[in-house]
């Protein structure tokens, strides 16, 4: 059973059985899309932004000043210029040269299996593919989507006049629906896969593979956002300079948002060899953890990680080599060790600091599954040259301290909205 | 003279074990403890890691709640003996069900002793002083002194001790457990006035035992029965059986009443201790151990009916670090002192078992 939370502008819950009614009803309402200027796209967007930092109601849940400031017309201008070169191949043919032009059209209804680690996610899917004028069909987490209705739903309420119309944000919605069904179930997210013209997938290995797994027609295009995983680098230069302690400020505040369950959390931070003992350096995170603003120091975890933070504070406490930093209670954790690998991620503001003889150290632990690198290296040479043989190695991100979660593109190494449409041509035809 | 913590482990050992009042408990139990955890930083530099990182020295604890708790995984990747290694007579190793990784559990002389005393006086509060006929609804391989350890096998060797004589009541066949005919209709035709007890893993007894009789009609009638199971109701739950339901179907096939049926809770690595419930439903701590439910955010002990971390406590062992073992377990304190069953001391229950948690999202692993 589908149940549906947001179709043709409603939001009411509606069940479902199949995805024939909704994907006939966003097909048809994205048209308004293609018609619309795309400077009216980014106004109402942008207006958004504006909207969500006044409503007392809305601006106090965690990541809508984020979302706010993510949608501040400059920001959108420089997210599409990046994706698309130039925005008018959004709304006409734009000339390369004599011969043809180009244009950028919607691949259609985008299916979009959104991960339930972080409560932004399903927005910043969506608005790409609003972006890219594309219709939505949106799998989201029940315990998400009351926060995202809440978002389209001012949306909804936003109207702007462009050349003497008026535009209404109320369309941009109606050209997105809200599905949750139980992804374990076969049969509907078969059908889910096979309503896509283009599918967005974001979750872990196992969702991954067996949504990758599903049919889907043949021109469907697929975006995968799967598993990675995120770390920090500091040479010795720049731990010994006057902008370490503002550094690790932020890294504990890029490791407290979202509880560091996202892709871009760091899970290790790796200490060159410094005047500063390792013990040193966690006594000034310790400074910095117990600075935190309450809402982002205790926030709800899962038991099974509460128990995983226990079990490896008492494998540190048991160990020779190894020793920890950590309130009474269970709200963040360094653990310190020298030995120079990655860890398998604990969540919950469980940070492994190691000390390291030399940053280069840390190539060789390098896959393509790293996401973003926080990168602190003081000369910008010497950091280029790092970026530059990280990012060979599968880095996709080289980030400064607390801007690791900045939702930049690429992300992933795509350019997903430049992915989430068709680039058609017009030939020209030859003066005799 | 001031007796010594080995003389008041003992005196423990002697008395019925739910005599305690809770606070009397606490006040022998901690010297005993403090004692014990000297001795586990003398003789394992793991332990003794332990507790100076936490720049705590068992001297200074003033209370039970502050015994730092080992987290019961840490059997699995961690030696935690806490008496010279000629001591440890052998190594009890329990096979993990969810990550493959064995515990070891060393054990000395004194504290196999201690176990075995410690469950004679539990099983003695329930079946009273005489040995009986111990009825296993398992197969008698499950006793392998060979194979490792499980939640099965330490039900069946821990119980035995109660036992005049044992008879397996299922059999292996092409490697699914059938019931075991021939000894049924031997405990049919001769044993049906004796008074006997019972054993088996729970899902074991719903899903095979169960079904099994029913189809075959079979029905006991011995003059007295107790019927102990242990194991997670996890699958029972999603097969929508309840506990009373459980109770009264098996209570039937052994032709007794509802509240003969009791689960207990148990582990490996606090061998000697099973929490059986009482007739009222809940579970009680005996003179020589403790537990203690802790918030699993900030590690607080909560209070009644908040859920929590189970974290069991116990003086019975001089070999491994036993005096604070926290369990991936959510139970709940129900009271102290004042059960209607007359127990003494804590009281709680079982609530589920922490499940791995589903990382959803894309804040995964580095492994390609």
């Amino acid at each position: 059973m589908i149940t549906c939370h947001l179709l043709n502008g409603e939001f009411v819950d509606r069940e479902f059985s199949d995805f024939t009614v909704i994907a006939d009803v966003t097909n048809c309402n994205r048209r308004v899309l293609q018609e619309m200027p795309f400077d009216v796209i980014i106004g109402l967007l942008s207006k958004l932004g504006r909207k969500l930092i006044q409503n007392p109601d809305i601006n106090s849940l965690q990541g809508v000043s984020y979302i706010s400031i993510w949608l501040r017309r400059k920001n959108l201008e420089r997210i599409c210029k990046t994706n698309y070169g130039d925005c008018t191949y959004l709304d006409t043919f734009v000339p390369v040269d004599n011969h043809f032009a180009m244009a950028a059209q919607p691949r259609g209804i985008v299916c979009q299996w959104i991960a339930a680690n972080i409560p932004t996610l399903a927005f910043f899917s969506l608005a790409q593919a609003i972006l890219s004028k594309n219709g939505s069909i949106a799998k989201v987490p029940e315990e998400n989507s009351a926060f995202i209705a809440a978002l389209l739903k001012e949306l909804s309420d936003i109207a702007i006049s462009y050349n003497g119309t008026t535009y209404r944000g109320e369309d941009l919605v109606k050209a997105i629906s809200l599905v949750s069904f139980e992804g374990r179930n076969a049969e509907v997210s078969r059908m889910f896969s096979l309503t896509a013209d283009c599918k967005v997938v974001y979750g872990g290995s196992e969702a991954i593979r067996s949504i990758l797994a599903l049919p889907q027609k043949e021109h469907c295009e697929t975006l995968v956002f799967g598993p990675k995983y995120s770390f920090g680098v500091f040479d010795r230069e720049y731990i010994e300079s006057e902008r370490f302690e503002k550094a690790l400020e932020n890294s504990v505040k890029d490791i407290a948002i979202f509880n560091q369950m996202a892709c871009s959390s760091p899970q290790v931070l790796f200490f060159e060899k410094s005047k500063y003992s390792l013990e040193e350096i966690g006594l000034m995170m310790k400074g910095r953890f117990e600075q935190l603003p309450q809402l982002l120091r205790h926030q709800d975890t899962d038991p099974a990680i509460l128990a995983n933070i226990i079990n490896m504070r008492s494998r540190y406490l048991l160990s020779d080599h190894q020793n920890i930093i950590t309130p009474p209670d269970l709200s963040w954790t360094i653990l310190m060790d020298t030995n120079p690998r990655l860890e398998d991620p604990v969540h919950g503001k469980c940070i492994f600091i190691k000390e390291i003889e030399s940053i280069t150290d840390v190539f060789n632990l390098i896959t393509r599954k790293i996401q973003a690198v926080t990168l602190c290296i003081r000369d910008e040479e010497k950091r280029r040259a790092f970026a530059r043989e990280a990012t060979y190695r599968g880095v996709d991100r080289v980030v400064i301290p607390g801007a690791t979660h900045d939702y930049d593109q690429p992300w992933d190494g795509i350019l997903p909205m430049n992915r989430l449409v068709r680039w058609v041509i017009l030939k020209n035809e030859h003066e005799v | 003279m001031t007796p010594t913590p080995a003389g008041d482990l003992n005196d423990l050992l002697q008395q019925p074990a739910y005599s305690l009042l809770d606070d009397e408990k606490n006040q022998v139990l901690l010297p005993i403890i403090r004692n014990q955890l000297d001795c586990a930083i003398a003789n394992n530099h793991c332990l003794a890691n332990f507790f100076s990182k936490l720049h705590l020295s068992p001297d200074e604890i003033q209370r039970l709640e502050d015994v730092p708790p080992m987290p019961v995984q840490m059997f699995k990747y961690f030696d935690l003996r806490t008496c010279p290694e000629d001591q440890i007579e052998k190594v009890l190793r329990s096979s993990g069900t969810t990550t493959g990784i064995t515990s070891r559990v060393p054990l000395s002389k004194n504290t196999t002793i201690n176990q075995i005393k410690a469950l004679k006086g539990i099983l003695k509060d329930y079946l009273g002083e005489k040995r009986r006929i111990f009825l296993v609804i398992d197969h008698e391989g499950i006793n392998n002194p060979m194979l490792e350890f499980s939640a099965r096998t330490a039900g069946v060797r821990g119980l035995s001790i109660y036992a005049k004589r044992v008879f397996y009541l299922m059999r292996e066949e092409d490697g699914k457990l059938v019931l075991n005919l021939p000894v049924i209709e031997e405990l049919l035709s001769r044993y049906q006035g004796e008074e006997v007890y019972v054993f088996g893993f729970t899902y074991i007894i719903w899903s095979t035992f169960y079904n099994q009789i029913r189809e075959k009609n079979i029905r006991f009638s011995f003059k007295d029965v107790k019927v102990f199971h242990s194991g997670g109701w996890k699958k029972l739950k999603a097969d929508q059986v309840s506990k009373e339901h459980f109770s009264d179907e098996i209570a039937r096939i052994f032709g007794t009443g509802r509240e003969t049926v009791l689960d207990f809770y148990g582990m490996a690595e606090q061998t000697g201790i099973i929490f059986v419930d009482c007739e009222c439903g809940n579970k009680h701590v005996p003179n020589f151990a403790q537990v203690i439910i802790r918030d699993p955010y900030t590690l607080e002990p909560c209070g009644n009916n908040e859920v929590g971390m189970i974290e069991v406590m116990s003086v019975l062992s001089d070999s491994y670090y036993c005096q604070a073992i926290l369990t991936e377990d959510m139970g709940y304190r129900v009271g102290i002192d004042d059960c209607p069953c007359g127990r003494k001391g804590v009281y709680f229950r079982f609530q589920s078992r922490i499940e791995k948690v589903e990382i959803r999202g894309c804040g995964d692993t580095f492994r390609e």
